[in-house]
């Protein structure tokens, strides 16, 4: 093994090389040429990135699924994926493609320990969300019939943000500004400056604050909090945050959201699961596929690999577009449209390449482990995919029940966008009447 | 803990700013956009500068921000890390092995497979193949050739009077230099170099300005693509007669020098192998992209700033020898290249900023060219400066005897095996250019300004369109 090496520039700066024995460098050349029956006028790199794309990203993914499946974009260097097999087949290979931390993103890729894999981490979060799921959604749903109207933020954010200060054990007088700060650390992992800024600032309040807590906190072992659980490992403020930073935080606010968003704006789907309340269950997957809260998921190729007629070199930037691949016509039927009792899609849990009895699954990032795979042992505790799947569809379940002829406001239409490219794809405004 | 969730949450969703692409003010040359600051005042920067008609026109105070405070900067938007530091650059550009040229390059798409996506003894191997013949003995014998191109297409000026970029103003002549002598003058030496046929050299033009535009995949890469097939089937033929019968390139004596570059390649074998047309051609269109808007750039931008410090152009009128000077500081102060590409090949740290291995590191040439640890009052055009190397150009070097060359034409390895043939063409270009033009002076209401009408545009990222000149005709 070549020993770790480090050029020193005459500043003085050292470069220092980490992986010195697995070496990537070559010689030898690579057919790269492109031929006009290649060419990909029909779409630019900066349409991806755009505020149009931010509003809608579905024009622009079907002009790629339909036209240039593994399409090179040199504007954002990257590959977009937009197939349902192609995208599939990436997010089920770990042994070439890797995923970044969001701690990387930060530019502190050294920060803490993500704890998400360990058992009793898992176990606390799933103890978390499935204590007080329909109790929490009741209790907000008291709050909106008090006062409130937009099922959007006053609902689905509180909700997913609720359960997640539950779970962790953040003391209720303090679970508005955790929620705060939770927000702004998460989306701090993005590439607006001023934002990423203030993610750093809660990141450090964050831990502050943690550090406080848990010196004060006398956790038992029955105690089945994150906080806990962390503290049970060894861990310290900072790992808590991490975990709590590393772990899934979009499907269940951004998926309640849109899950009622295409309920009210589809009615007659709608009336399909008000008379039969067990299809919020299938239709919670339908909205996966047909609205998901994560556009696209980052992998990266761990060494140079020959795919899609292209080969990808180490390091590569492969998107893997979930919007696109859900809304694949050689998969899914008129898949454009929202269909709450959807027969082609399978209603198992994720897994290896997401089918199961020869279905199609809607693709979500942030999917966790799944529960039945038979490399799983038995005793892992319930994924975070069935947990966030679970709650969503209890608290569609005590909203159905508590606010009766729920309906849109006269003269709304709701409104769907990511804050930013590249953040969470969700309904933000989603103003309801219903009856007192 | 106090605030609202929902405060911050309703105040985000009505902040939304979500595009990577948004209209920036553009600012008197030199100063920044305020685009905010840290919390312990260190400025932020946007990623989206980089796309913006702002950054274009007026690069320069950006590269400042970030090698003052990110010297390695990851910009999350394009999946890229920018080093802008001088030192730093020529670090990584001598490291072929750290960092490496593997192609991802979006010119490999339409050119084609070229050295410069190759490293170490396959680089070496083929940049040599050309690269003989654009130095030393070789190039001298070419110089005179270089001077007929030149002096033929100024005497053709007489000719063109007619045409658009030629004005009559009294006693005087206004010539818009660019169409006039610099669009057009290295596309002819270069297809000189080559031994391309005459009767192709418009067609060349034609499929030269299509690839470039074509790249990047662009509403322009069929374009690009295309050319890039029609200049492949046209050279397959000359291929095959060069096979069989070699050409040679001639001095002013009609002696011939040496075979040209087409007949070279020609009879190339590695490994006992020739080259394929597509090799071949692949090499033809780095030699025309590469010697075409590069050396175009070189001579207009170095006309627009003589023309704009004529106390400059005074000395350099009464002595043709700082000719030279003149044109390193112009590749250093405005260079038409920004950077070039490298990719790590280890997993890296670089100024506390980890870089995982495969990354696209972008060296940006323009920054160190004006990296003020290296050059002083570096945003100043001055021929006379003593902190630039401008003498005989090092391929093994960057620095000496304590001065530092220009980054124009990289460093290490991969230096620019044009380098020597692009420095000659735009100084002996110039030199007859000047013969022509006697006193020539800018023609202030003819060139672009800025909003308020009288500031001139800076020197930005682009080389300078249209030159427009006053002489005095005899």
């Amino acid at each position: 093994m070549k020993p770790v090496a480090s050029i020193v520039g005459s500043n003085g700066v050292a470069i220092v090389k980490h992986n010195y024995a697995e070496s990537g460098y070559r010689t030898y050349e690579v057919y790269q040429r492109e031929r006009v029956g290649e060419s990909t006028e029909r779409i630019n790199g900066s349409d991806l990135v755009s505020a149009a794309f931010a509003q809608d990203p579905y024009p622009a993914l079907t002009t790629l699924r339909e036209h240039y499946p593994c399409y090179r974009d040199w504007v954002n260097n990257c590959y977009w994926l937009t197939r349902y097999d192609d995208v599939t087949s990436v997010l089920a290979d770990d042994a070439n493609f890797e995923t970044r931390s969001k701690r990387w993103l930060y530019g502190l890729p050294n920060f803490g320990r993500d704890l998400n894999s360990e058992i009793p981490v898992l176990e606390a979060w799933a103890a978390g969300y499935t204590q007080s799921a329909v109790s929490t959604a009741e209790e907000l749903c008291n709050k909106l019939q008090a006062s409130g109207s937009n099922l959007a933020t006053e609902f689905a954010a509180q909700y997913a943000g609720r359960m997640l200060a539950k779970a962790v054990g953040v003391p209720e007088p303090d679970v508005d500004r955790f929620l705060s700060l939770h927000w702004q650390l998460q989306r701090g992992a993005g590439w607006l400056p001023c934002v990423q800024q203030a993610g750093l600032l809660a990141l450090d309040e964050l831990v502050d604050y943690f550090k406080a807590l848990m010196e004060r906190s006398e956790s038992s072992t029955s105690d089945q909090t994150l906080l806990a659980a962390v503290a049970r490992l060894g861990g310290d403020a900072k790992d808590l945050v991490v975990t709590i930073l590393e772990a899934d935080s979009q499907t269940l606010h951004g998926g309640l959201a849109n899950l009622w968003a295409l309920l009210l704006t589809n009615p007659d789907e709608f009336a399909k699961v008000q008379a039969e309340p067990r299809l919020l269950k299938i239709a919670y997957l339908e909205m996966l596929r047909h609205t998901t809260p994560v556009v696209a998921a980052q992998r990266f190729a761990k060494h140079e690999v020959e795919r899609f007629g292209r080969l990808l070199p180490a390091g590569s930037l492969v998107v893997c577009a979930a919007a696109a691949a859900n809304r694949d016509p050689r998969i899914f039927d008129a898949p454009e449209d929202f269909i709450a009792n959807r027969r082609d899609i399978c209603h198992r849990e994720a897994r290896g390449q997401y089918r199961a009895d020869g279905l199609a699954t809607g693709v979500t990032a942030g999917l966790g482990a799944p529960t039945k795979h038979p490399a799983v042992p038995e005793d892992r505790p319930v994924s975070r995919y069935a947990l966030v799947r679970d709650c969503a569809v209890d608290a569609s379940a005590v909203v159905m029940e508590q606010l009766k002829d729920l309906r849109l406001q006269p003269g709304t239409q709701p409104v769907s966008k990511s804050l930013a490219v590249g953040e969470m794809y969700c309904c933000w405004s989603l103003p309801v009447v219903f009856e007192s | 803990m106090q605030a609202d969730f929902l405060e911050t949450l309703d105040e985000d969703i009505a902040n939304a700013d979500p595009g990577g692409q948004i209209d920036f003010p553009h600012m008197p040359e030199g100063q920044a956009v305020d685009m905010g600051l840290a919390a312990d005042g260190t400025p932020l920067f946007d990623p989206r500068i980089l796309n913006s008609s702002e950054f274009s026109r007026n690069p320069y105070p950006y590269y400042r921000i970030l090698r003052d405070h990110y010297p390695v900067y990851h910009d999350k938007l394009h999946n890229t890390y920018y080093v802008t530091r001088y030192d730093d650059i020529t670090a990584c550009y001598f490291d072929d092995e750290g960092f490496n040229t593997i192609p991802k390059g979006s010119s490999s798409g339409v050119l084609g497979n070229t050295q410069l996506e190759l490293s170490g003894v396959e680089h070496r191997r083929r940049r040599n193949l050309y690269g003989q013949h654009l130095v030393g003995q070789s190039l001298q014998h070419r110089v005179p050739s270089i001077q007929r191109l030149a002096q033929a297409m100024v005497d053709d000026w007489e000719q063109q009077l007619d045409q658009p970029h030629f004005e009559q103003r009294g006693g005087k002549r206004l010539v818009e230099l660019g169409k006039a002598f610099a669009n057009e003058f290295p596309i002819r030496v270069v297809c000189e170099v080559l031994g391309f046929p005459k009767e192709a050299q418009s067609d060349f033009y034609y499929w030269y300005n299509s690839m470039m535009s074509g790249l990047g995949g662009s509403a322009t890469h069929k374009a690009g693509l295309e050319a890039r097939q029609h200049l492949e089937d046209y050279v397959e033929d000359i291929v095959q007669q060069r096979r069989q019968s070699p050409t040679y390139l001639y001095d002013e004596q009609g002696n011939p020098i040496a075979k040209d570059i087409i007949t070279k390649l020609c009879e190339t074998q590695i490994d006992g192998d020739v080259l394929s047309t597509e090799e071949i051609t692949s090499n033809i269109s780095l030699l025309v992209a590469a010697g075409g808007e590069t050396t175009r750039g070189a001579i207009i931008n170095m006309w627009y700033l003589l023309l704009q410090h004529p106390d400059q152009f005074a000395q350099l009128q009464a002595d043709d020898s700082l000719w030279d000077q003149a044109f390193h500081e112009t590749l250093r102060h405005s260079s038409p290249i920004g950077g070039q590409p490298r990719h790590n090949t280890y997993d890296i740290e670089m100024h506390g900023v980890a870089v995982p291995a495969g990354s696209l590191m972008q060296m940006v040439d323009f920054s160190a060219n004006h990296d003020d640890r290296v050059f002083a009052d570096p945003d100043s055009f001055n021929m006379f400066r003593e902190d630039l190397y401008a003498g005989k150009l090092l391929r093994s070097g960057y620095n000496k005897g304590g001065k530092c060359s220009h980054m124009a034409f990289g460093a290490g390895p991969h230096l620019c095996p044009g380098a020597w043939i692009s420095h000659q063409e735009a100084v002996e270009g110039s030199k007859i250019l000047l013969q022509r033009l006697g006193d020539p002076v800018l023609c202030l209401e003819k060139m672009p300004t800025e909003q308020d009408g009288q500031t001139l545009k800076p020197n930005g990222i682009a080389p300078v369109r249209e030159l427009w000149v006053e002489y005095t005709h005899s």
